[in-house]
């Protein structure tokens, strides 16, 4: 497979990049991993105070919250590249290169970074899951890893193509970022089981961003057992909908595509 | 000769808004923004033969780069077709792109906080190039570019020069059929200019590759190309020979005189002396030297001379050429049309 | 006289062009604060559950709509004293072109903070007044009387003020901070995080244990958002009013003198280095 020598290639090369800059990467990493734990700070606080939060208890909700970061760190880890399409790249003219070059420019522009910070909400979401699972009396079947591998791919979809369809906005309009951030920070609804919004917050991180499906209902199945049809059912469709869409409006978007400058 | 490059009626139009100044144009434009339509590409044709190096020259703002923006694929033509080496830019990229090698001379394709020979790895991958003939290729371009001083250096600290030159290396990695030069010598100093004009020409010489150039440096273009295309507000005004160039535009020509003792320059008065408007005849001192450049088809360099010669006292004459810069310099200030 | 006349005259153009600026950017603008204020929405749902799971009205001292307020009015004083001038002065360290300023006949940081000026004369007829009056109406809605009160309000404006005017100060002795570190987007992560918690815009300090809590009141942090919402929702007496007052002084005087230390430590420094 072609393309996956490809990518080896790139991350190797991103890995030598790297090196050349260990101190400013941990930083970053550093900045993530603070970022979280004064969230879950915050978490602690409001547990010392009451014993569960309308009926979960605190171990179940550092399990969702954990949950919430496997497919946004793992978003965040391959496809952050995405973001410099809407802020940078096309604004720039930047995007020439990939239009000269013999592979996927969807392709391309996400395989050239690789975005290390990530590891600190990576580590995070270990830690989290580490610390809540063994509380946590989980059903487990056989099927259980098949299904949550499947959770995993479709959920990070969902925030990828998220991205994809908002960056490929600035093909029209020169710049997206804005539209990404606005879109992608409503991710952080989905940290919480989703009972704690009103209708809707609720109807809005299903049917609209589907965030929900990357955190609470694959989460709240793993949990309960309950509900496997529409939580991870749901979790696939939102994610190849999303996907297709996405690829068409980049599609759409390239035809579009205007460069700049003289 | 067969046809390399052949654009027929090519058309480029944008959509802009319109900015008006201050801040009641930014508030006017929140509510009614301002749309026009801009042809930065009007009705272009022209082709290019194999092997051929054509010259692409125009203003700033005349269209040159959106024209190899549709070249290469990067743009869609509003109208018209273009088809290089038989196949459509456009239609079936990735098999286009292949056959072609592409240098914005503002712009880098390396990979910046990387060493050099790093790129070359990744695009030797993104082309698909076997290990040996990556091998052969390096050591060619290594002869050619002399990269070797730099290819272990990160990209971001090479000089312009180098970084041009590992520029021109990486488009031409998977030996293209074509190659486009947008600015290739931009900002670089006579002396590197000289390096990357010998390196076109050698590429080009070894391997019949097919070059467009564009370039503000008309040295460029004496040098490398026998032909010319030069567009200016998105229209075609010129293509064919340097030579053709020349007889079309006048003959314009530079005679310097050495003269002796204390230059009395002031007695030189040529436009006053032949009627002749500023623009086609000029003088000017140079320390000892009179440079005087006119236009053959207004006045013969006989009368020029024999005049000179009356009036002071010369130790040495020396005829120049014909200068292409002059004529599109003319041009360019719209003092000759067509 | 003519003298403050000819500072405003001078500067005046750059807050003309922040104010452009905004316009020209607005759509940025507005899409980014929606993201943004993203996050205040998740804390007031959390909050409202917390609040449902217990049988107590008040929460370590907070009712719900105390808690509401907190929250909005904390994310408008955070935006309003969020002062991101300093990092172009980073940027422009580290790329040498802060040489260009340092030729100019006038002082760079008030370049600077004249220009800020102006995006936020924008920003506070754009959102300052509607997210106060949906937070005041929020309030009426919910107590059933109007509690806006005029007083409270003048006051924090001053206060709001002052948190500015340290928040740049103190952004522009990050800012020279990139002399030393030649990296600024990791850094400024970090900062960005601790400083928000220190000043109260995460978990209110009231909710820290009193030790911790004592000791960030004091900390210039709590001067750039804590103080300031604290007047706003009439939770400060006269006395404590006067004190946070003079904290936030003496903050703003020290901000003032550090940055203009360490601008003359630069000057020094890049004259030796050549830039």
């Amino acid at each position: 497979m072609r393309y996956f020598r490809l990518h080896r290639i790139f991350i190797a090369q991103y890995l030598k990049k790297l090196m050349e800059y260990k101190v400013d990467f941990l930083l970053g990493a550093i900045g993530m991993i603070i970022t979280q734990a004064l969230q879950l700070l915050f978490l602690g606080i409001i547990f010392s105070q009451i014993p569960a939060l309308i009926g979960w208890s605190f171990e179940e909700i550092l399990f969702i919250y954990g949950f919430s970061l496997i497919a946004k760190s793992l978003d965040h880890l391959f496809t952050d590249n995405l973001w410099m399409v809407g802020y940078r790249i096309v604004r720039k003219g930047e995007f020439d290169k990939y239009l000269t070059r013999p592979i996927n420019t969807l392709y391309h522009v996400i395989a050239e970074n690789f975005c290390v910070d990530a590891f600190g909400e990576i580590l995070t979401c270990l830690l989290l899951l580490g610390y809540s699972i063994p509380k946590l009396s989980l059903p487990f079947h056989w099927y259980t890893t098949p299904l949550l591998l499947i959770v995993v791919v479709f959920a990070t979809l969902i925030y990828t193509s998220l991205k994809i369809m908002t960056s490929a906005i600035s093909f029209w309009t020169k710049a997206s970022g804005h539209i990404t951030h606005m879109l992608y920070m409503t991710n952080d609804f989905s940290k919480y089981p989703i009972s704690i919004y009103n209708k809707t917050v609720q109807t809005v991180i299903t049917y609209v961003i589907p965030f929900a499906f990357t955190a609470y209902y694959p989460a709240s199945y793993f949990l309960t057992g309950e509900n496997p049809l529409f939580c991870i059912g749901g979790t696939v469709i939102a994610g190849s909908v999303l996907f297709a869409l996405a690829l068409f409006v980049w599609n759409r978007g390239l035809a579009a595509y205007e460069s700049a400058g003289s | 000769m067969e046809n390399m490059i052949y654009a027929e009626n090519l058309r480029k139009e944008f959509k802009k808004i319109i900015k008006e100044p201050g801040l009641k144009g930014a508030a006017k434009a929140l509510f009614k923004p301002k749309r026009e339509i801009i042809t930065a590409v009007d009705d272009i044709s022209f082709t290019v033969s194999k092997g051929e190096i054509l010259g692409f020259i125009g203003p700033n703002g005349a269209g040159k780069s959106t024209v190899i923006k549709m070249l290469t694929g990067i743009l869609m033509p509003t109208s018209g077709v273009c088809r290089i080496n038989g196949k459509i830019p456009k239609e079936d990229r990735k098999n286009y792109v292949r056959e072609i090698g592409v240098v914005f001379g503002q712009r880098t394709q390396l990979w910046w906080d990387l060493a050099l020979r790093e790129t070359y790895a990744v695009l030797k991958e993104i082309y698909q190039v076997p290990d040996e003939q990556y091998k052969k290729r390096m050591a060619f371009l290594n002869e050619v570019l002399e990269l070797d001083d730099f290819i272990t250096s990160p990209v971001r600290t090479l000089s312009l020069g180098q970084r041009m030159r590992a520029d021109i290396a990486a488009s031409l990695l998977h030996s293209p059929k074509v190659l486009f030069l947008d600015e290739p010598t931009i900002g670089l100093d006579v002396v590197v200019k000289e390096n990357i004009r010998s390196a076109i020409k050698k590429i080009n010489e070894d391997e019949g590759t097919t070059v467009i150039l564009t370039t503000h440096d008309l040295a460029d273009i004496e040098y490398l190309c026998e032909r010319i295309v030069m567009i200016d507000k998105g229209k075609k005004v010129f293509d064919g020979a340097i030579s053709e160039l020349k007889h079309n535009f006048g003959d314009v020509r530079t005679l310097e005189f050495e003269l002796t003792g204390v230059p009395d320059f002031q007695l030189l008065d040529y436009s006053r002396h032949f009627k002749m408007k500023e623009n086609d005849i000029r003088a000017e001192l140079d320390g000892s030297t009179v440079r005087v450049r006119f236009d053959t088809s207004k006045v013969s360099v006989e009368e020029i001379v024999s005049y000179t010669l009356r009036t002071v006292h010369v130790k040495d004459l020396n005829i120049k050429d014909v200068e292409i810069e002059e004529i599109i310099k003319r041009l360019y200030r719209r003092e000759v049309s067509l | 006289m003519s003298r403050v006349r000819r500072f405003f005259r001078t500067y005046k153009p750059f807050t003309r062009a922040g104010m452009q600026e905004m316009i020209a950017y607005r759509a940025n603008f507005i899409c980014f604060l929606i993201g943004e204020i993203m996050s205040a929405f998740i804390m007031y749902f959390v909050w409202k559950a917390v609040f449902l799971s217990t049988d107590r009205e008040t929460f370590m001292g907070f009712t719900m709509e105390d808690m509401a307020v907190y929250l909005f009015i904390s994310f408008l004083t955070g935006y309003l004293t969020y002062s991101d001038g300093a990092f172009s002065v980073g940027e422009e360290i580290i790329d040498g072109s802060i040489a260009m300023r340092m030729i100019k006949p006038c002082s760079f940081e008030m370049c600077f903070l004249f220009q800020e000026l102006g995006s936020r004369i924008i920003s506070v007829a754009m959102i300052f007044v509607p997210m106060v009056a949906g937070v005041e109406i929020y309030r009426c809605a919910v107590s059933g009387f109007v509690r806006f009160q005029i007083g409270a309000f003048l006051l924090y404006i001053v206060s709001l003020l002052l948190a500015y005017m340290i928040s740049f100060y103190f952004n522009v002795c990050y800012g020279f901070m990139a002399f030393f570190f030649k990296n600024l987007w990791g850094t400024t992560l970090i900062k960005e995080t601790v400083v928000n918690f220190l000043s109260g815009a995460i978990i209110p300090l009231a909710f820290l244990p009193s030790g911790l809590a004592a000791v960030l009141n004091i900390l210039p942090f709590a001067s750039l958002s804590y103080t300031p919402v604290m007047i706003y929702m009439g939770m400060y007496s006269t006395s404590q009013i006067l004190w946070s007052f003079g904290l936030q002084l003496f903050w703003l005087v020290v901000m003032f003198g550090i940055s203009k230390l360490i601008w003359r430590g630069a000057v020094k420094h890049l004259s030796i280095q050549g830039g």
